[in-house]
């Protein structure tokens, strides 16, 4: 037997946890809890909720792996009894009949659990003594997906989170042949103390926070947002904020077009670029020469293109440093450059001023082998 | 009616060793039930001070026994509560988790103490108990030579898991005063059986029936079965002359250590068949999970 093995059939319930889950689950470790200690049948999970994460462990029994798992819960959440009080309608759920053959059944229960837990902390802030508070959640639009979380630790302050899921559009299929696995969201924090006088309550902490991979499309970090106004509520806020936000990733999806066109115009001068990002366009490759000299021209591309130039990098294709690694040039972002210029212009310059510098780029890799 | 705080848990030294040896002996998982009794004592307090007017009683909750069965196994309906002992609550013991309840145990312990009629009643109080005490037991994560085990225990009251001290009374001068707690509660079966033997007198005593006297017959033959030719009669050979004495004792000694050796014999044979059960058992659940 292999050393540290996971039973199959706890393997694949996992697996398929991992593999179909709709928000990105994660293991974060594995264990043995039987005398066997290389049968691994016990794992921490890594669950995203309202822009945070939560960590359930696992229970599963290596020597009876037919029988359904135990999850135990958060520290901070021993409140938290799921499957508790049921008399008979509620008392069907993932875990009665449980099917070890199926490995889909984790997963049912782990979004079950999470879906409980959810309108856990629904109630736990509706049991809260705070007007605002109230009023938020009263008016709170009954958009899809909304998450809360209180927050009470004993040395800090009590707080209420709201995640607020914006736009209402998949965003995955704005960008044609994206690879985006799981759907991309923006998502609007606002954090409430809790516990102030209505009149005298600040205003909340508000942070827009994106997927990860949407980073490559959209940068939330250059969003302004919009001004909280004394005495606003988040059903004020969203609508206005939505829309900006809005007419930002529209101008964001257009812009990619912008530099598949550019990179299109650097074609009859560079000939066909060797290696692009054909989903956002945000850099191109490309093979040049100068006599004997070969080289290669790599383009990045902001997510300001135009307005920002793209960033050059030179690397030879003869020249090598101490480290057998190929010689490339410095960032090269200092070059006539206009963003009203055509895109045909821009081509047209770029390709002039290569002409010049990659002279002095052959002078650099010579420099560098000599020494 | 299930609000009632317990104030102490009590267990025996030797009940809760044996539950962790259980726990850390068993393949994987272990949970069962806890048995025992709740009394409500009211303290005395010797002071001879006049402000201290403390009536308050206390509720003590002493663990005697327990059953316990693997995991994966759902808990037997469980047995009716008898004047003596009665259903506490239940165990859980699993290895190398942290000590906080889990999704199973809030749905066992709720089930089990929301059913009314599992709820006992203290000894001299009229108030009904429902069986809220919970006992978890688990292992520290990495694996120590020294700290090999730990537990906690809690009462589950007003839909939450209250922490309570589990306080061990081990046999010492402490123990005395709680010696009723602790003292064997279990039955035997009343053997009616006369010292036949060294009386001959045993005539019929004709207003017995035949049903009686051949119950009576039979317990007579278990016990000179067990006595194994040491019955009344001979033992009673040992207060006769000094000689006869250390002879008869010599003989009730080799007797005695050729069971002993017998025993010991039986158990060795039957846990090496209680160990080649088990390995089968091992590779034929390996073989369930596919682990062959």
């Amino acid at each position: 037997m292999a050393i540290d093995t996971v039973p199959p059939l706890i393997a694949a319930q996992l697996n398929y946890l991992v593999s179909h889950c709709p928000f990105s689950v994660k293991v974060e470790q594995m264990w043995s809890g039987c005398k066997n200690p290389s049968l691994l049948d016990r794992f921490t999970l890594v669950i995203p909720y309202c822009l945070d994460y939560i960590k359930w462990d696992v229970v599963y029994n290596a020597m009876y792996p037919l029988a359904a798992p135990d999850i135990i819960f958060g520290p901070e959440d021993e409140n938290f009894q799921p499957f508790c009080g049921g008399t008979d309608k509620s008392s069907k759920n993932s875990l009665t009949e449980w099917n070890s053959k199926d490995p889909a059944r984790l997963l049912s229960l782990i979004i079950e659990l999470r879906d409980a837990y959810m309108l856990y902390q629904r109630r736990r802030i509706g049991e809260v003594d705070d007007e605002r508070l109230k009023f938020e959640i009263s008016t709170m639009p009954s958009r899809e997906g909304i998450e809360m979380y209180l927050s009470s630790g004993t040395e800090k302050p009590e707080e209420v989170k709201f995640a607020v899921p914006l736009l209402d559009m998949d965003l995955n299929k704005l960008v044609a042949g994206s690879t985006w696995r799981h759907p991309q969201k923006i998502c609007l924090q606002v954090i409430f103390p809790v516990g102030k006088k209505y009149s005298t309550a600040p205003a909340p902490r508000l942070k827009l926070i994106s997927s990860a991979e949407l980073k490559a499309l959209f940068s939330i970090e250059d969003f302004r947002l919009p001004p909280w106004l004394d005495g606003m509520c988040t059903a004020e806020y969203l609508p206005a904020l939505e829309e900006m936000l809005e007419s930002q990733i529209k101008e964001a999806v257009s812009s990619i077009e912008t530099r598949r066109k550019f990179i299109m115009a650097l074609t009859p001068h560079f000939g066909r670029p060797i290696e692009t990002d054909p989903v956002f366009c945000r850099r191109a490759t490309f093979l040049a020469s100068s006599g004997v000299f070969t080289f290669l021209v790599h383009f990045s591309f902001s997510l300001q293109f135009p307005k920002q130039q793209p960033t050059i990098v030179l690397q030879s294709s003869q020249h090598f440093n101490p480290h057998n690694a190929p010689v490339k040039s410095p960032n090269l972002a200092e070059y006539p450059w206009s963003p009203r210029w055509e895109l045909l212009e821009m081509a047209e310059r770029i390709f002039d001023f290569m002409a010049e510098e990659c002279l002095n780029f052959k002078k650099y890799c010579n420099q560098m082998n000599q020494q | 009616m299930d609000d009632f705080p317990i104030d102490k848990i009590q267990i025996s030294g030797a009940t809760l060793a044996s539950l962790l040896h259980r726990s850390s002996a068993a393949a994987g998982d272990i949970h069962g039930y806890l048995f025992g009794h709740a009394t409500i004592s009211t303290p005395n307090p010797l002071s001879d001070h006049p402000t201290t007017t403390t009536t308050a009683s206390l509720l003590i909750a002493s663990i005697t026994s327990f059953l316990s069965l693997p995991s994966h196994l759902p808990l037997p309906p469980p047995p009716p509560a008898t004047d003596s002992t009665a259903l506490l609550g239940w165990f859980s013991a699993r290895r190398k988790t942290p000590l906080r309840p889990s999704l199973k145990d809030s749905t066992t312990t709720v089930s089990l103490s929301s059913s009314p009629s599992l709820a006992f009643i203290p000894q001299n109080s009229t108030l009904s108990l429902p069986p809220s005490l919970f006992l978890l037991i688990t292992t520290p994560f990495p694996d120590q030579t020294i700290h090999t085990h730990e537990y906690k225990a809690f009462q589950y009251k007003g839909n939450a898991f209250e922490p309570k001290s589990l306080s061990i009374v081990n046999l010492g001068p402490s123990f005395r005063s709680q010696y009723d707690s602790f003292s064997p509660n279990v039955q035997f079966p009343m053997m009616d059986c006369e010292l036949r033997g060294s009386n001959a007198m045993v005539e019929d005593e004709n207003g017995e029936n035949r049903a009686d006297k051949k119950r009576q017959l039979k317990d007579q033959k278990q016990l000179d079965a067990c006595a194994e030719g040491f019955e009344l009669g001979r033992l009673s050979k040992l207060m006769a002359s000094e000689a006869a004495y250390t002879g008869e004792l010599e003989d009730l000694y080799d007797k005695m250590l050729a069971k002993i050796d017998g025993l010991s014999r039986l158990v060795e044979q039957t846990n090496a068949k209680v160990m080649e059960q088990e390995n089968h058992n091992m590779r034929l659940r390996y073989r369930v999970a596919g682990l062959e």
